[in-house]
């Protein structure tokens, strides 16, 4: 039994080691700052010609789950009116925030914004700018306001890496909210 | 913890005696027995195959069958929790000369018979895949290759990942035993496939029904075993190449096996195993599944040596996957997935390749085990196994960070560890007057979790510790086993809630129970009845899951007051055995009280990519009623028809509502045309068969984005054969086309069921060589 032993001793040798590895998984925990999160969305509305600025948001501090969104602004715009729009972006989690609308102007090529009214007959908008593929962007464009009246604004962010072709089809929604719009 | 014995059963004597030369006077006499304790077997049946000659070992293990005719026999023995064992006896009369009372010794041999007992609970119902039917599943995940067995199916995301459902139960509610060690990876998740390589097996088992009194918590559904053969001690070197080609996906698999024993070392064995698999896109009958590839690697390394009563093992594998998900899944909202669905096909288009691109999982998973134990004289026998796993996934997202230099880093955005340590000491106490045998054990579990990236689950620290005592009777023809366990665990999880660190702690604890009877009214006819419970405390991610479930386009919320949920769950079944007919029928009733599910909560979460419907974990009551039906019968020599029914009906008896997620009932049909003997070939078989899976209809209404699909019927046809190329060269062919028709179909319980048909027509080859032993 000399052999089984030496075995047994190599076991408990072994044992020892396998629990020597005990970790405590709390000092491990830490911020993730490599996650990107789209925390806030503020739609930048000047009037053509007053140059009067309108700013709505969408604000969600801590991102998905946790705690509710904590603004989600109506907007508001004058009848027959032409304003020129332009979107930011921002991921508030994060100190300092980072802006996400630049990263999205330096991907130009792999985004899409689109800017959907219901009713249509609310606002029209207009592309003012054009990736390197001469594909719209929409992080720059003109809202003409049409008669008045109550209704939604879908902006959709489309994430469309090797995939955009001037369509919403390709890609995916990394913002898609409904605001409400009243044109009056 | 699951342990099993390798039994030699020495039949040790055939004394083959004929008193007159034309009278039907030969007998096979013998004992039983256990190798290692040298203990009787009691009540094992042997019989000879296709005859009504069968008798039970008595106390002493004895057996004794009179009044043969000379002739070719099978004699089989059997013994519930055994493998059967199957022996060729000739008593031909090219033997007449030696059949006189003078020269009775003449035919004595001695038979070696190695028979696995699994310590399942002898009442529950067990199926074992192995042998052939095993070698018909190579080159197929763990969670395919346990597809044909009755009452068990799988949950899919997409082709390439698949999990084991048993009676409708599955993830943490179902616990594997790999090679002795529970499985312990990322569960929780369903698009995690348990890690483990099915070559490393030689035997799989599935025990249906709760079994948490030997096997501790989470065997609220069932047990899966995935077991090895007992190394080669003191044997040749031997070994086999395994090699599986398959059109769809082009995939192709290689494992390969090499063991024997230590030249003039006696008691030493050892063993080397090795796969590769790698798989390009998979084909629906109509397109190509975008970035569906599969590249695997793993392999395993056992000793062990064996002195008298005293034996130790060491068992090293290592799994390591990259497995591309289908990059059409990806949605960032509702409006992404309803414009899937309506669509009907996927938008993403894609050709063949072997690239697997973002996103994708890729996982290791290392298991280093030592096994120890010692056979006393007086029949006592003690094991302790340790083990550690190491799991370790990396998942990446379809899209890299906007940010460049995060990006560049090339981080998968979820990265989870998980080590686990498991201790298992049991005790077989030896036999009580001959009559009485049970074990008695301690395992305890340590385990830790680091998680970094998108938050999903939060690091924690697990202890557990069970303490268990089963006991076993056998008396006549019956058996009756009863046993109890309790469980305490610990939990403490730390996570980042705004920035800040939030540690919770939990204790959870539970007693459970099992009691059951078999009885064998005949050699064909026995009969069977359990009652066991089961456990399972909630697991993290019901804990503390806050976010949106992108495959599931769902919000989900946890609770950190869930409590364990218990399972009761009584099983009966009857079984009638014979050459010619096999049939089972068994029916079961799991209830389950405190069962956690997402509940659909009336009003959406508002996110920045819209709303999505809000589910949060709730516990309610919920029952799982069940038939599982399965029957072989060769009704024209060499042809045979198996039959498999797998009924379910799952209900939420809290709610008044069905559950979701529970597979649809099915019905398998194979003929089959076999011709013992061509030439050199052995066992060649022709086979067609039909899967026919209904619609799921029992589905809570206005729970999910799409109707249950159609019911389905797939077409399969097999054709193989052994051939023995030398004494100790053997080769073995099997071809198999599956989903012949190319039937266009979506199954219920595939996660990519929203975004893309299934698996269209594979036609594989499958080439097996054996040498040595």
């Amino acid at each position: 039994m000399n052999m089984s032993r030496k075995l047994t001793w190599m076991l408990l040798i072994g044992v020892t080691t396998l629990f020597s590895q005990c970790k405590d998984s709390g000092d491990e925990v830490e911020v993730d700052d490599e996650n990107e999160l789209i925390t806030s969305v503020t739609l930048t509305f000047t009037e053509v010609g007053t140059g009067t600025i309108t700013k709505f948001a969408y604000k969600d501090p801590d991102g998905d789950g946790g705690n509710a969104p904590t603004k989600f602004d109506t907007i508001s715009l004058k009848a027959n009116a032409s304003y020129t729009v332009t979107p930011e972006f921002l991921d508030e989690s994060k100190t300092p925030v980072e802006n996400i609308t630049e990263e999205i102007k330096e991907k130009d090529f792999e985004h899409l914004l689109i800017y959907t009214p219901n009713p249509t007959s609310l606002l029209t908008y207009t592309y003012g700018d054009k990736d390197s593929n001469n594909f719209p962007v929409g992080l720059t464009g003109t809202a003409k306001a049409g008669a008045a009246g109550n209704g939604k604004l879908k902006v959709q962010l489309r994430h469309q890496p090797n995939s955009k072709n001037g369509t919403a089809t390709p890609g995916s929604d990394d913002v898609n909210l409904d605001f409400n719009l009243v044109v009056k | 913890m699951k342990k099993y014995f390798l039994l030699i059963l020495a039949l040790a004597i055939f004394s083959l005696s004929k008193a007159q030369n034309t009278d039907c006077a030969c007998f096979i006499k013998g004992v039983v027995r256990d190798q290692h304790s040298g203990q009787p077997v009691i009540g094992a049946t042997v019989l000879l195959e296709g005859t009504t000659n069968g008798v039970f070992t008595d106390e002493k293990g004895r057996y004794e069958i009179r009044n043969l005719c000379p002739g070719s026999y099978k004699l089989e023995a059997r013994i519930v929790g055994y493998n059967s064992y199957k022996q060729a006896i000739d008593l031909t009369a090219g033997h007449e000369e030696n059949f006189n009372l003078e020269e009775q010794e003449v035919h004595l041999k001695d038979v070696e018979i190695t028979a696995h007992r699994t310590d399942a609970p002898s009442s529950q119902p067990l199926t074992i895949l192995s042998g052939s039917d095993l070698e018909k599943t190579r080159g197929q995940s763990l969670g395919e290759s346990l597809k044909g067995i009755t009452g068990v199916t799988t949950m899919q995301t997409g082709s390439s990942i698949s999990k084991p459902v048993i009676h409708g139960l599955h993830s943490n509610r179902v616990l594997i035993m790999n090679n002795g060690v529970r499985q312990e990876g990322q569960q929780w998740g369903s698009e995690h496939a348990p890690e483990i390589d099915p070559f490393v097996a030689t035997r799989m088992s599935v025990i249906k029904g709760a079994a948490g009194v030997r096997y501790g918590s989470d065997a609220i559904g069932g047990v899966i075993l995935v077991e090895p053969e007992e190394l080669p001690f003191n044997k040749t070197i031997s070994g086999e190449v395994n090699l599986v080609g398959f059109t769809n996906g082009r995939q192709g698999v290689a494992s390969s096996t090499l063991q024997g024993g230590i030249k003039g070392v006696s008691g030493f064995g050892w063993r080397a195993q090795g796969t590769i698999k790698r798989g390009g896109n998979i084909r629906t009958p109509d397109y190509f599944l975008d970035n569906t590839g599969i590249n695997e690697k793993n392999f395993s390394l056992g000793a062990g040596y064996r002195n008298k009563g005293f034996g130790v093992d060491l068992f090293y594998s290592r799994f390591d996957t990259r497995i591309g998900i289908f990059s059409g899944s990806h949605i960032g909202s509702v409006t992404d997935l309803l414009n899937v669905i309506n669509n009907g096909e996927p938008f993403v288009k894609s050709g063949f390749t072997y690239d697997i691109g973002r996103p994708n999982q890729n996982v290791t998973h290392d298991l280093l085990k030592a096994e120890t134990h010692y056979h006393f004289n007086d029949g006592n026998r003690l094991q302790w196994t340790i083990a550690q796993q190491i799991n370790n996934r990396n998942e990446y997202d379809l899209h890299v960070p906007r940010n460049d230099s995060i990006a560049s880093l090339n981080h998968p955005e979820l990265t989870f560890k998980l080590n686990t340590l498991t201790n298992d000491l049991i005790w077989d106490h030896k036999p009580i007057a001959g009559k009485i045998t049970g074990q008695v054990g301690v395992s305890s579990l340590y385990q830790y979790n680091l998680m970094s990236g998108r938050p999903l689950i939060p690091n924690f620290n697990q202890f557990n510790i069970g303490i268990f005592w089963i006991e076993r009777y056998v008396r006549n023809n019956w058996e009756f086993e009863a046993g109890a366990r309790y469980d305490y665990r610990t939990l403490s999880t730390h996570r980042i809630v705004s920035r800040q660190k939030v540690s919770n702690d939990f204790t959870f604890s539970n007693a459970s129970g099992t009691i059951g009877a078999t009885r064998n009214f005949s050699q064909n006819f026995s009969a069977r009845l359990n009652a066991g419970s089961a456990w399972r405390a909630p697991n993290v991610s019901e804990l503390f899951s806050d976010g949106v479930h992108h495959g599931a386009a769902a919000f989900e919320r946890g609770d950190s007051t869930l409590h364990p949920e218990k399972a009761i769950n009584t099983i009966a079944s009857v079984k009638y055995e014979s050459e010619k007919l096999t049939i089972e029928i068994g029916g079961y009733f799991n209830y389950i009280r405190d069962f956690i599910y997402l509940k659909p909560q009336p009003d959406p979460i508002l996110t920045v990519r819209g709303a999505f419907p809000y589910f949060k974990y709730t516990q309610t009551d919920a029952t799982f009623k069940g038939v599982d039906v399965s029957a072989d019968w060769e009704f024209i020599k060499n042809i045979r028809l198996t039959s498999k029914l797998s009924y379910l009906k799952a209900y939420d008896t809290r709610n008044d509502n069905y559950l979701v997620m529970i597979p649809s009932n099915r019905w398998d049909n194979q003929l089959k045309y076999t011709i013992p003997e061509f030439g050199k070939w052995h066992n060649l078989f022709l086979s067609a068969g039909n899967l026919w899976v209904a619609r799921q209809k029992r589905v809570p209404s206005n729970s999910d984005f799409s109707p249950p699909p159609a019911a389905y019927s797939l077409w399969n046809v097999q054709a193989g054969g052994t051939m023995h190329v030398s004494e100790k060269q053997q080769l073995e062919i099997g071809i198999s086309v599956t989903n012949l028709f190319n039937t266009v179909y979506r199954d219920y319980m595939n996660r990519f069921r929203y975004y893309s048909d299934d698996i269209g027509r594979n036609a594989s080859l499958r080439i097996k060589w054996k040498f040595g032993a």
